[in-house]
């Protein structure tokens, strides 16, 4: 605080507009310095001065005829509608039906549901001997329509259920393998996240699963989950071209060490390839991080020189 | 019980006994009661639109009256304003409270008046009364206090023509915010909403405006 910004904020602190740590510094100033204090002390007295000066007021016969006169031109006067007495206007019949009775619990429903969920629809598990479970409870899932009975409070809404179930099976059921890639890719819950990639790790030598690994690699915003999908990919970075790019991928540009390191360890079989090799030689330059080169630094010295 | 009236309910069951929070109540409450009255009237229910005019309506003339100083002028911009109000009450959304949007509709109408008769000319505050009389302003208010003395009072008087001098020296939108930030107590926040600008703005306004009257006082003096 200044006495500049003093003198700029000092008629906003006589009439109680400052946030209150402004208002303690100004205090505080003033307190300090004697030109803002009668800085202060001559707004404070502007103030008290208008206040105490008479002001004008309407007296009871100027309310009563005002009154008066307005009743008469209301007698006259017309509210415009214009386009709106022909047009249904939706935002309007919704504020009209707020109050409704009718609505009131639907609208709770509404809110708490907070927006459109995704449904994920569960087919009937087979040949797996699972029994979907159901439970009584449902939460809404979208809603789809609001019609009101005319003149009347009752309404109607369509809405889809969102109900929960459970499925039991092998992994190498599609059905339980379908959830499984669902949850891994899908749910805000990183821990189910780890929990499927975990699971799916062991299927790797599926085609799609190995995809949803990679994905889940350079994607899912949990180190958990992407060192999960590293160890689910680790025996196939020698054979599968894409899976050895990936893991290149997430030594290269992955925010986690843990990962980056684990990515170190899974591409020691194939450091030869020569996009590895050139991974290894770029990190051992320039990376920021000291291990990360000296890992690289000795995994290049093990390579043979190329002639 | 109906979903408002448990609202209502609701409202008045977590008063408590705390000043502050009775007042949140009592706003709550007359937002509430607003509300029912302001659909009515949108269907076009006249006696309510009648008794929301009640609710403001001496608000509103006090402060046409005090931009305008004179009783015709006020009661011709009191009722334009209310008449507006009625004829586009269908357009009113609920986006801000109705005392909000009839305050903005009346400072529109008195910053045109302002505008109209250029007020910012150096003249007595003289009111003109509904007979065409005039009367200054100052000895409209009556000092019924027991034990005046006589000379405060007449320093009073002074120190308002003073005040009342220097306010005709401001802009059409300085005396506006000035008259609601001091007279009608708004917070600057809600004068921008009214004067349909912003905060910012209406804060700098107020600055330019309490500098002046600081001015032309140090002056006259």
């Amino acid at each position: 605080m200044n006495c500049e910004l003093f003198k700029q904020n000092v008629i906003l602190l006589v009439y109680d507009e400052l946030p209150d740590d402004t208002l303690f510094e100004m205090r505080q100033h003033a307190e300090r310095c004697l030109a803002c204090n009668r800085e202060l002390e001559s707004a404070q007295q502007f103030r008290a001065d208008v206040s105490a000066t008479p002001v004008l007021e309407p007296t009871p016969n100027l309310l009563a005829s005002s009154r008066l006169r307005l009743q008469e031109a209301l007698e006259t006067a017309e509210q415009h509608r214009g386009w709106r007495a022909w047009i249904f206007d939706p935002v309007d019949w919704l504020r009209q039906i707020r109050f409704s009775p009718a609505l009131a619990a639907a609208i709770l429903i509404v809110g708490f549901a907070g927006g459109v969920m995704t449904a994920f629809r569960m087919q009937p598990v087979s040949g797996g001997g699972t029994t979907p479970g159901q439970s009584t409870e449902a939460s809404i899932a979208g809603i789809r329509g609001i019609t009101q009975d005319p003149n009347t409070n009752t309404v109607q809404i369509n809405y889809e259920k969102l109900l929960p179930a459970s499925a039991r099976g092998s992994i190498d059921n599609p059905d339980i393998e379908k959830l499984l890639l669902y949850a891994a890719h899908t749910q805000e819950n990183p821990g189910v996240r780890v929990e499927s990639v975990s699971i799916l790790s062991q299927k790797c030598h599926d085609a799609e699963v190995r995809q949803a690994m990679m994905r889940a690699l350079l994607e899912d915003r949990n180190p958990g989950v992407r060192l999960q999908a590293l160890d689910g990919l680790d025996q196939y970075v020698k054979e599968d071209i894409q899976v050895r790019d990936t893991v290149i991928q997430a030594l290269l540009h992955d925010t986690n060490q843990g990962v980056r390191t684990e990515a170190i360890r899974l591409l020691q079989p194939v450091k030869a390839d020569s996009a590895v090799r050139s991974a290894f030689e770029q990190l051992a330059r320039e990376d920021e991080n000291e291990y990360i080169r000296s890992e690289s630094e000795r995994t290049l010295a093990s390579l043979p020189d190329i002639d | 019980m109906s979903a408002f009236g448990n609202t209502v309910g609701a409202i008045g069951s977590r008063a408590g006994t705390s000043p502050f929070r009775g007042n949140m109540v009592s706003q709550a409450l007359r937002r509430v009661d607003d509300n029912v009255l302001i659909r009515e009237a949108q269907r076009g229910n006249r006696a309510a639109f009648e008794e929301l005019v009640r609710q403001y309506d001496h608000a509103v003339l006090r402060l046409a009256l005090r931009l305008t100083a004179s009783e015709q002028d006020a009661q011709d911009i009191y009722q334009e304003a209310f008449l507006k109000a009625y004829r586009n009450l269908v357009s009113f959304r609920f986006e801000c409270s109705f005392y909000t949007w009839i305050y903005r509709i009346v400072t529109n109408l008195c910053l045109d008046h302002l505008r109209k008769k250029n007020v910012r000319k150096e003249e007595a505050p003289v009111a003109t009364m509904q007979d065409g009389s005039e009367l200054n302003v100052l000895d409209q208010v009556a000092d019924d206090r027991a034990h005046s003395n006589p000379e405060r009072d007449l320093m009073r008087r002074e120190l308002g023509h003073k005040i009342g001098l220097a306010l005709n020296r401001l802009t059409p939108r300085e005396r506006m915010v000035f008259e609601l930030k001091h007279y009608q107590g708004l917070k600057l926040r809600t004068i921008g909403e009214m004067l349909s600008t912003t905060e910012e703005t209406a804060k700098n306004t107020l600055f330019r405006a309490t500098q002046k009257l600081r001015g032309a006082l140090a002056e006259m003096r």
